[in-house]
């Protein structure tokens, strides 16, 4: 195919030749808005809330029977998290006795588990703008418990919270991990008769634990 | 997708007697546009991030040589394999070479404009891949056989009840008017054809040449499992689509999402770069682009650029009179309502679908409403008068603009001709409105009267009262 | 857009009267009216009579040819200085932003089109950001909706000045329509062409009017009037069509072309003066 991308870009700057010299990528105006003012946290849980998310904040041990109760609302039976996530490991075997929970592995729920699951992991971000999780594969990580779940669990420690997109590509973007994903609120559809529901093919409910 | 442009006017009122479509359409287009203007609204620095993304649009369209060729670069050094397509017979070709290849039987696929273009479908289940459609709009207009008829939303025309016969009969499921079951059914369905596909196939929202990523936006999440779980990825895009930074995709995830459907941002953005790396848990170990051309590159050279600059977010179809009468199938293409009455003439050839850029009252609120400041309008009256010099128009339409054009040029043979329509008129009318005219003016006296000629018209008034002077 | 520069705010105003082909020809009175509202506020109207089209059906279904001879013959119609007006957003568009693409390679007329662009006002727009006036001193009275013509809203940015007139007629009764803002399926040659969608938006117009409640409908183009008006006649709905600059002179007959005692109406000498109140 390499004549036929040549041919291509030979189209191209045939088309391109007649532009009026301005080099590619100068500086725009009008940058991103401003950020946002005042405590980016509050703005977080108000927009991740407006999302259709859940905002879960300690104390831990209030944390813990809210979101037992939350689970079972939801038939949850299993729960999983990636191996080498300390935090979401701790939460969600101190959750077991809120339950009855039993304890699982992405590779099984992938392997087409039956049961209704919640998958666990630890945001690299949240984003206050737009009520953001952000979850990269940088470092090997998984992807699998907020693509599989039926219920999400992030765990997001405040200093993770950043005030618009740019900081959180910023930080995130170097070295460009193969999968960068945003999760706003649950997995949703309004392609039957516009009408939003949730669960399309992602998680039916997000859930965020802010801790610190 | 099968071109049937040209017959607009035929689908069109086909369109207007379908009741199901008509409730749909009502339904639909105004929710879609209310919270449109609301999410505009309550964003303060909407008009400046709409007036960067055009700024930015139109900096890599007037370079689209260097940013395409950066991103290829970006992408080819993370161990993407990148294809590029000339037409559509070609990428047929390359897409059923690329799932023969990977020893794919199995392709889930969500959303993309660009590979409807191409008939995607078609050419690998030519190659024996089964195609399942995994955005729950295309899933349900795949079950039923049909084309979409909406960008963000397939099946605007399809009620609840419809939707379950069609579960009922392909999927085995028992009838329900619940949209939660419905819904519910679609995953259980889906996702064990997630976790068994060979290959995602999907489209790409952006290509951000600096580091040779596809941003896949989606609500479902269907473009995320895509990415994620099958072994190999293909994404079928348009070469246009290029964005120069990843630093610059923050100012297009604020306009896309609010002007299509009034969300601050959609559920999933999914930011993929290349394939699986060491120690990586998941992700495709191979990782295909499929580049497009199909009429592009010609687009770029003339006076139709700005048309490149489009996101595929809908805020023009829904906006439009038009399309809200009669939605998308009237189009006869894969891109409908005033985005569909432009690109497609300009994508199959104007002979192809000079009705298009007709069927439109050029009423402007679409550009009003459009994130990259696209003037849709200016190009549809473009078109109508590439028509004109390409010989589309009747020799009836052309003769009656030259007979316009000779009375016009002078007023007293207007005034003549102003008079003696004005006596046939006070005669035969009593000076009421006219209730049938002969063609072309018999559609317009079907349901409305039109206007009498005054006996005396103004130029003859004043000369009568004020004298000649003017 | 300013455009009062050399002019002597109580000296006399000369202005140009753009009648419009359609108006000559279907709803004189709506020309006459203008020139009464123009006069009103102290303009001296002047009225080249060889004046016709502004090439806009030309234009709009893409036969620029004829198009810009229409143009040229507006261009030396109107040539000399000081403002034109008409009583049409849409013709006001159509010289302003048309009249540079059709001429967009010939440097000479593209400047002449432009200066001629620079000139033109449709009436509400005049007697709002140029004359100034809050008052339009009509003695009008009844219950009013508006419909924004596109061309006029969209096109030449139009919006609060219609409005600040009518609510400023002591006698009318000023109500916003659903949607006003919505086009009402006339757009000229698509009216004839695609006649079904015309009119089923022409019905969504005239519903929101009617959910109104009120007894006329204007609007600062006869071209959208006409087309609602027809929908209005052949049904018999109980609200009438009237434009915007029939209304500021005060006469309350609606559009004649519907109407039987039309010829009346029509037959009225033009410039005969109705002061406010004076009926
Ligand atoms: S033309 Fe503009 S409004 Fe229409 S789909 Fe494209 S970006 Fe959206």
């Amino acid at each position: 195919m390499v004549n036929e991308r040549e041919s291509l870009f030979r189209r191209l700057s045939a088309a391109c030749g007649g532009h009026d010299g301005a080099v590619a990528g100068e500086p725009l105006p009008g940058g991103a808005p401003l950020a946002p003012e005042g405590d980016r946290v509050a703005l977080f849980e108000k927009t991740f809330t407006a999302a259709g998310g859940i905002l879960l904040r300690a104390p831990v041990e209030k944390t813990l029977s809210d979101l037992g109760e939350t689970l079972r609302a939801e038939g949850v039976t299993a729960l999983f998290f990636p191996e080498d996530d300390a935090a979401s490991r701790e939460i969600a075997e101190a959750l077991v006795p809120f339950g009855p929970f039993n304890l699982t592995t992405a590779e099984e729920v992938r392997e087409g588990s039956t049961s209704v699951t919640a998958g666990f992991r630890t945001a690299e971000a949240g984003i206050a703008e737009t009520g953001t999780i952000v979850e990269t594969s940088a470092g090997g990580k998984t992807l699998l418990p907020g693509l599989l779940a039926d219920v999400h669990v992030s765990i997001v420690p405040v200093t993770s919270v950043v005030g618009r997109m740019e900081e959180a590509l910023s930080i995130l973007a170097a070295g460009t991990p193969r999968n960068i994903s945003f999760l706003t609120g649950p997995s949703k559809t309004a392609d039957i008769e516009q009408t939003l529901t949730v669960g399309a093919h992602g998680p039916k409910k997000a859930i965020a634990l802010l801790l610190g | 997708m099968e071109l049937n442009a040209n017959a607009f006017g035929r689908n069109s009122r086909k369109a207007l007697l379908d009741k199901t479509l008509q409730e749909a359409l009502g339904r639909t287009t105004g929710r879609f546009q209310a919270h449109r203007d609301a999410a505009v609204a309550a964003f303060p620095e909407f008009e400046a991030t709409r007036e960067r993304a055009s700024r930015i649009k139109r900096d890599v369209l007037d370079h689209l040589d260097t940013y395409l060729a950066r991103f290829i670069a970006e992408a080819e050094k993370r161990g993407t394999i990148v294809h590029v397509a000339r037409d559509a017979a070609q990428a047929r070709e390359i897409a059923a070479r690329i799932a023969r290849d990977e020893g794919v039987t199995l392709a889930v696929k969500s959303k993309s404009m660009a590979s409807e273009e191409i008939s995607f479908n078609e050419a690998l289940q030519g190659a024996g891949v089964t195609v399942v459609e995994s955005d729950l709009g295309e899933f349900i207009i795949q079950l039923a056989g049909e084309a979409p008829s909406h960008i963000i939303a397939p099946a605007v025309h399809k009620t609840r009840e419809q939707i379950s016969r069609l579960f009922e009969r392909h999927l085995g499921e028992p009838p329900t008017d619940s949209i939660p079951e419905l819904v519910g059914m679609a995953r259980k369905h889906l996702r064990a054809k997630f976790l068994s596909a060979g290959m995602g196939v999907s489209g790409g929202n952006f290509l951000v040449a600096d580091t040779g990523s596809v941003v896949l936006v989606t609500n479902e999440g269907n473009g995320r499992m895509g990415t994620v779980l099958p072994r190999v990825h293909l994404a079928v895009v348009g070469i246009e689509k290029v964005i120069p930074r990843m630093a610059d995709l923050p100012t297009f995830l604020r306009i896309l999402p609010r002007s299509a459907s009034g969300q601050a941002i959609s559920s999933y953005v999914s930011i993929v770069t290349g394939t699986r790396r060491a120690g990586d848990p998941e992700g495709p170990e191979r990782m295909h682009i499929l580049l497009l051309d199909c009429g592009r590159s010609a687009i770029l050279e003339g006076k139709y650029r700005e048309i490149l600059k489009c996101v595929r977010c809908a805020a023009c179809l829904n906006a439009c009179p038009v399309y809200q009468s009669v939605g998308g199938h009237a189009y006869g293409w894969v891109y409908s309502g005033p985005i569909g009455a432009v690109l497609t003439p300009l994508l199959v050839g104007l002979p192809e679908a000079a009705a298009l850029p007709d069927a439109s009252t050029l009423c402007g609120a679409c550009a009003d409403v459009c994130p990259v400041k696209i003037p849709l309008p200016d190009f549809l009256l473009e078109l109508r008068s590439d028509a004109r010099e390409q010989g589309l128009k009747t020799p009836g339409e052309i003769a009656a603009m030259k007979g316009y054009a000779g009375v016009m040029k002078r007023a007293g043979l207007l005034e003549a001709i102003e008079r003696i329509a004005g006596v046939l008129g006070q005669f035969f009318t009593k000076g009421k409105g006219i209730g049938g005219l002969p063609y072309p003016f018999s559609g317009w006296t079907e349901r409305r009267d039109f206007p009498a000629p005054a006996a005396r018209p103004f130029r003859k008034q004043w000369k009568i009262k004020r004298g000649a002077r003017g | 857009m300013p455009y009062n520069a050399g002019m002597d705010p109580k000296g006399p105003i000369p202005v140009s009267l753009f009648f419009t082909c359609l108006a000559d020809a279907f709803s004189p009175g709506v020309c006459n009216a203008t020139v009464e509202v123009l006069e009103r506020f102290g303009a001296t109207v002047r009225v080249p009579l060889s004046q016709t089209c502004c090439g806009q059906p030309a234009f709009n279904s893409g036969n620029r040819k004829e198009a810009r001879a229409m143009a040229r013959k507006f261009l030396l119609t109107f040539p000399d200085e000081g403002p034109i007006v008409t009583p049409s957003g849409s013709c006001a568009a159509m010289v302003k932003h048309g009249y540079p693409v059709l001429f967009r390679n010939e440097p000479r007329m593209l400047a002449r089109a432009r200066a001629v662009g620079d000139r033109i006002f449709e009436l509400s727009q005049f007697l709002v950001d140029v004359l100034g006036v809050t008052d339009p001193k009509s003695d009008f009275s009844g219950k009013v909706t508006y419909h924004d013509s596109c061309h006029l809203r969209r096109g030449l940015g139009v919006v609060s000045a219609p409005r600040k007139l009518l609510r400023a007629v002591p006698g009318v009764e000023f109500v916003e329509m659903e949607e006003s803002d919505r086009c009402c399926g006339f757009g000229g040659v698509f009216s004839l062409k695609n006649p079904q969608i015309s009119c089923k938006m022409t019905e969504r117009k005239v519903e929101r009017i009617l959910a109104t409640g009120a007894s006329y409908v204007t609007s600062g183009d006869l071209g959208c009037l006409l087309n609602i008006g027809g929908l209005i006649s052949r049904f018999g709905y109980p609200v009438k069509a009237i434009h915007l600059a029939e209304i500021l002179a005060g006469g309350t007959g609606g559009l004649s072309s519907f109407a039987a005692d039309a010829a009346s109406e029509d037959a009225r000498p033009p410039g005969t003066i109705r002061r406010a109140g004076g009926r």
